[in-house]
This record gives C-alpha cells, sequence and structure tokens, in this order.
C-alpha cells in the first residue's frame, strides 16, 4: 500500500475553473516584477534580462505547481465522515466525522465569484482540522452545506 | 457581584497613585527653596491623580451597577455594560470548567473570580468578579449540580423518596443537595461535592523538580556557553584583555541566563506551589498558586487529551509531569492546562485516573506503567519502521502507538520521555500527512486532532501500511465510542438522576 486509497469511496475533485483562479492570483503577484525587470533591462543594463528570465521561469513553476495541486485535491463523502485529500509533495488526508463538525462556512473572493466557485470550510473544536475544499461550483457548494449541516445535526455528539 | 467589586479591580490605580504619591514626597521633602515650587506642581499632578482615579472608581460602579448574572437550570445569563449592553448566555451542559480565581488582592480580602468556561470559542467564557469567596464557592457547586443534570424539584423529590437506595455511594451523598437560592443574594445552599484529596506536591519536591528540568538545564547551558565562548574570543583575538572579554561575555550571558531562569522558575512555582489535586463527585478538582490561587473544577469527561513528560533527570526519581487539553480555556493555557507539575508515578497514574477511569485494560496501571518507560514494541505498542532512523534517528526506537478500546496511547521522545494518551470519543478530526523525504522511506504520519490547548497528539514516522489502517481503526473506533459516550448532564446519563423529573 502506498498510500490512502479505499475501494469504496468516490472522490470528488476540485472543479478545473479553480485552475484559472489560482494561475491569475499567481499572474497578479509576478506579472509586476516581470514586467519591471524587463523595462529595467531595456533601459538601464541589458544583464537584466537575465534576472527577467529567472522571474517568468519562476512563475511558470509555481503556476505548474498550482496546477497540480488543484488536480491532486478532492474529497468525497462518506457515511459517517468526509474525506479532504491535497497535496503532491507534502500530501495529507483529513478524516472528519459529520457529528464533529461545529460550523460550515462557505466563502468566495471575487476572482472565486466570476468562475463561480467558492470554498467550503469546515470547522471543528480543533484548531488543527484542516478541511476546507477549495474549488466547489457555487451551486454544489450550497448542496454540500446544507448536506453536511443535517449529516452533522444527524449524529452531533458533546465535545 | 458584591459592591466592592470595582475597588479590587481598580487596585493597579490605587497603587499607581500610591507609588507616585511616594516618589513626589521622596525629593520634596529634602528639597531647598528652589524646589518649593516643583513640589506644588508634584502635589497637583498627585491630587489630579486621585480625581482620576476617582473617577476611574465611580465609572467602575456605573459598570458594577449595571452588570448582573442569573442561573437557570439550562443556562447562567450574564449582562454588563452601560453604553454598550452585552447580554451572554453560556449553557450549562457545553460546561467544560469552572474556576474559582483569587488574584492577590482578592485574597486579602477574602474575594474571588469565578469563571465558566463553555468551549464556544474565543472570549466565550463567563467571569464574574467579584463574590465573596463562600458566594463563589456556592455558585461554583450549583452550576456544577446544574450542569450535571440534577434539577431542583428531583431534589425534592428525593427527600420524600427516602427509601430509595437502588444506588448507594454517591447518590446518598447527593441526597443532601439542595437548591434554593435565597433572594438578594448570590448564595445558594448547594453543599460541596465531598472532594478526596488524591495528590498534593511537596514544596522541597517541586523545587528540585524545577531546578532539575529543562528549563534550568538550559539557562545553565546558555550561561556556560556565553563564559567559554567569551574565553575563546579572548584567547583567539589578541588585542583583547582576557579578563575584560570574560566578564563582559560571561556578564551577558550570566545577566540572560539568570534573567530567563528566574522567569522560568516563577512561571513554575506559580503553577506547582500549593499544588492539590483530588476528586469530587462534580468533577475533578485542581488547585494551586502562589500569589494567585486558582482552583479549577473540570466535570468528568471533559479532558480532550493527556500528556506525559519526564525530562532526563527526573528519570532517577521516577518522576512525571502532565499536562492536559481542556476545551474552553483559552488564555494563559500553561497555567491552567497542568494536571500535576510533578509526581511519581503512582501519583502520575492516579492522575490519569481521575481524569480518565476506563483505559479499555483490565489492568490499567500496568499497561500505562509499560507505556511510560517502555521502548520498542514492548507492550504491544506499534513502532516506527526501520527505515525511520534516516529522518528520525534519536527518537525512532522509543516511538510507538498503541490503541485500546477506548483510548489511543501515543509513546514517543528520547532524553525527554512522553506518553500522550487520547480517549476515542475525543477525537475531533484525523490527518494521515506525508512528505517527501518520508514517501522515500515509505513512512507517515497520524495526527489525531484534539481542541485548543497545549496537547497535539501526532504519531509520527509509522509505516505506511500501519499509518493508513490506523486512520482507518481510528476512525471507526472513535465513531463507535462517540455513540456511547456523552458528557453532558453525566449524573442523569449514569443514572443517579431520575430523568422522569423532565
Amino acid at each position: 500500500m502506498s498510500w490512502f486509497s479505499p475501494d469504496d469511496v468516490m472522490w470528488t475533485p476540485a472543479s478545473r475553473r479553480l485552475i484559472p483562479a489560482r494561475l491569475i492570483v499567481i499572474a497578479v503577484v509576478f506579472a509586476p516584477l516581470v514586467v519591471a525587470s524587463a523595462v529595467l533591462a531595456l533601459v538601464l543594463w541589458s544583464a537584466l534580462w537575465w534576472l527577467t528570465g529567472a522571474l517568468v521561469l519562476v512563475t511558470g513553476w509555481f503556476m505548474w505547481i498550482g496546477v497540480r495541486l488543484v488536480l491532486a485535491h478532492g474529497w468525497a463523502e462518506r457515511e459517517d465522515d468526509l474525506l479532504v485529500k491535497r497535496g503532491r509533495l507534502w500530501r495529507s488526508v483529513t478524516v472528519v466525522p459529520y457529528g464533529r463538525m461545529q460550523y460550515v462556512e462557505v466563502t468566495s473572493g471575487p476572482i472565486a465569484r466570476a468562475f463561480g466557485i467558492a470554498t467550503v470550510q469546515l470547522h471543528t473544536a480543533s484548531p488543527g482540522t484542516d478541511a476546507s475544499l477549495n474549488g466547489v461550483p457555487t451551486d454544489d457548494a450550497a448542496r454540500l452545506r446544507d448536506r453536511l449541516t443535517s449529516r452533522g445535526e444527524a449524529r452531533l455528539a458533546g465535545l | 457581584m458584591h459592591r466592592l467589586s470595582p475597588l479590587l479591580g481598580g487596585w493597579a490605580v490605587f497603587a499607581g497613585v500610591a507609588g507616585y504619591w511616594f516618589y513626589s514626597m521622596g525629593p520634596g521633602s529634602a528639597a531647598g527653596a528652589q524646589d518649593q515650587q516643583m513640589h506644588l506642581s508634584f502635589t497637583l499632578i498627585a491630587a489630579a491623580t486621585v480625581a482620576g482615579a476617582l473617577v476611574a472608581i465611580g465609572f467602575g460602579y456605573v459598570g458594577w451597577y449595571f452588570h448582573t448574572f442569573r442561573i437557570t437550570d439550562e443556562a447562567i445569563e450574564q449582562r454588563k455594560g452601560v453604553v454598550f449592553r452585552q447580554q451572554r448566555q453560556a449553557r450549562l451542559d457545553r460546561l467544560q470548567a469552572v474556576d474559582v480565581v483569587q488574584p492577590l488582592v482578592g485574597r486579602l480580602f477574602g474575594f474571588a473570580k469565578i469563571s465558566v468556561e463553555v468551549a464556544g470559542g474565543a472570549r466565550s467564557g463567563i467571569a464574574l468578579q467579584f463574590l465573596r469567596l463562600s458566594d463563589a464557592e456556592a455558585l461554583r457547586n450549583e452550576i456544577l449540580a446544574l450542569a450535571a443534570g440534577y434539577r431542583a424539584e428531583v431534589a425534592a423529590r428525593h427527600d420524600d423518596a427516602a427509601s430509595d437506595s437502588r444506588v448507594g455511594g454517591l447518590r446518598e451523598e447527593l441526597k443532601r443537595v439542595r437548591l434554593a437560592p435565597t433572594p438578594g443574594s448570590a448564595r445558594t445552599a448547594v453543599a460541596a461535592a465531598e472532594e478526596r484529596p488524591l495528590v498534593a506536591v511537596p514544596v522541597p519536591r517541586l523545587l528540585a523538580s524545577i531546578l532539575l528540568s529543562w528549563g534550568t538545564i538550559a539557562s545553565a547551558a546558555m550561561v556556560a556557553i556565553f563564559v567559554a565562548g567569551s574565553v575563546v574570543v579572548a584567547i583567539l583575538v589578541p588585542g583583547i584583555d582576557i579578563v575584560g572579554a570574560f566578564i563582559g561575555g560571561g556578564f551577558v550571558g550570566l545577566l540572560s541566563g539568570v534573567a530567563g531562569m528566574v522567569s522560568y522558575l516563577l512561571a513554575s512555582l506559580n503553577r506547582g506551589v500549593n499544588f492539590r489535586l483530588g476528586i469530587a463527585a462534580d468533577g475533578v478538582r485542581i488547585a494551586h498558586g502562589l500569589l494567585e490561587t486558582r482552583k479549577q473544577t473540570v466535570p468528568p469527561g471533559r479532558v480532550q487529551a493527556v500528556h506525559f513528560k519526564q525530562s532526563l533527570l527526573w528519570r532517577r526519581h521516577d518522576w512525571w509531569h502532565i499536562v492536559v487539553n481542556v476545551a474552553g480555556y483559552q488564555d494563559d493555557q500553561q497555567a491552567v492546562s497542568t494536571l500535576l507539575p510533578v509526581g511519581t508515578r503512582q501519583e502520575a497514574l492516579a492522575a490519569l485516573w481521575c481524569v480518565l477511569p476506563d483505559l479499555g485494560d483490565p489492568d490499567t496501571e500496568g499497561a500505562v506503567s509499560r507505556a511510560l518507560s517502555g521502548s520498542g514494541a514492548d507492550g504491544g505498542f506499534l513502532t516506527a519502521p526501520e527505515s525511520a532512523k534516516w529522518v528520525d534517528p534519536l527518537q525512532r526506537r522509543f516511538r510507538g502507538v498503541l490503541a485500546t478500546e477506548t483510548a489511543l496511547f501515543i509513546r514517543r521522545g528520547w532524553l525527554v520521555r512522553e506518553l500522550i494518551v487520547v480517549p476515542h470519543e475525543r477525537t475531533q478530526s484525523l490527518a494521515l500527512k506525508q512528505g517527501p523525504i518520508q514517501r522515500a522511506l515509505g513512512i507517515a504520519d497520524v495526527a489525531v486532532h484534539s481542541t485548543k490547548g497545549v496537547v497535539s497528539p501526532v504519531a509520527q514516522h509509522l509505516a505506511i501500511a500501519d499509518a493508513v489502517s490506523l486512520l482507518n481503526a481510528q476512525a471507526s473506533r472513535a465513531r463507535a465510542r462517540r455513540r456511547v459516550q456523552t458528557p453532558e448532564q453525566w449524573m442523569r446519563k449514569v443514572g443517579l438522576v431520575d430523568d422522569a423529573a423532565d
């Protein structure tokens, strides 16, 4: 067994629309740097083209990682708990029992809204629980939230 | 709230004013004619400060007038605030702990503060300050009895049915409990549950344990390093006078080391002095404190995780330090989460028993003892595989995980031996994690998420197959245990109180 892969689990992958949303964020951070170094290379010192090239490479690398992370992200609703998997190099699977959920939070920023996706975050009484589902299509998110809440109520346990 | 509360709360202002007054009188009295004006201005400032303090106390009184609380069968309600009204309700079935805290000034005058923790996130607890100590203790007893599912009418019914003796012992004891608030007073008529002392930490042992602990060793090592470093510098650099360098470097090191040591010593002392651990019908009682005393009561089933620690120099005496996670405690985690500052193995086992009585092993003491001092697969522990030595050469031999029917034991440590015990029904969520190096070695970590606190249980560097099966088994064990375990209104659940009254 190389990794957690139960047979009876149907993983729901994160929406592919999360990929452009992530790439835009990376581009917004790196584009000014690339442009600035290119302008400086043109005006001041042509050796700065090396810097520009390096920046472009780094941007590409980050974007590649971003795509891989989105492809690795997914979740599965089992009978009693929710599984969340994430990460490639540092990978993790989190098991959150429905009865342990304190509340469910649905958020979406401006970029995510433009792509019609949202983040569904489950909170337990533990700060260590990292159970956020990124890239849930907006209408699915509302349904997922209601489903999780009702399952949580059915299995609610004391702290 | 007692009417002197604003004065107690404003003590710091008083102290400041008094200090300033002494300060201003000092130079003034020895002054010549030239300083007379200076003296006058000092007096003026002092007067202004006194006026300011009076205004502050006045505001304090207005606040006090609007600060009220009441207790129902379901919840504690607190109302306060003049301009910004605040009403807060703490549900008793979510109660996690009740503390009676006496700050230094409160102790001098016999006042105390009650804080009720309900695990509702930051600042969800209720603090009532200040009450007469006896009132505060009576209030605590009432809150605990109510939270355990005890009702006034049930108590009355028990009075009538005097022949009822289905459950002896505790039930007999609880019959004496009455809930009858007297008008106009915070005092209620719930008798304190009888407390059975389990552990008291003697001061000499506490001092010895602090001196032998890591904090002290680290400070001493720091001083030594600084002294050695300064000597080396003095020898290597010929221009510097050796004595000067020694004194300079050594002094700085000494100072910082001593400062660190003193603060560590004081914090440990304050946590450990007068430490008493006892068990009562309404929960585990922990009392400690040097200047500010704190009496904590944690009802049964509220301890989320237990962490044993033994530093290297304690091993000879077989002393253990225990901290626990209790949901709801938000600030000052170190001070409130100590279950045992230092104790022998017997005392540590007793302390563990009183917070987690059922560990799912018929020979609990033997099992925990083996878990505390064993290594390898000794006692049925699941160990880290050989390949883990590349990332974890020191602790690998001592790492181990053992799941009984009711709790998970995680053992680790090399110089400092550690054991974490988490009851299955207190597991919040689980995670399986693996980094790139671990992947190459075929190992992974399993984290058991507990509530916010000082204990964070992680079983590191297990073989991947073991980790995956542990994750699955732990999820199903936690599910099974959650069905049978509910801490709320525990007296009702264990049949000490009849449900028929509702």
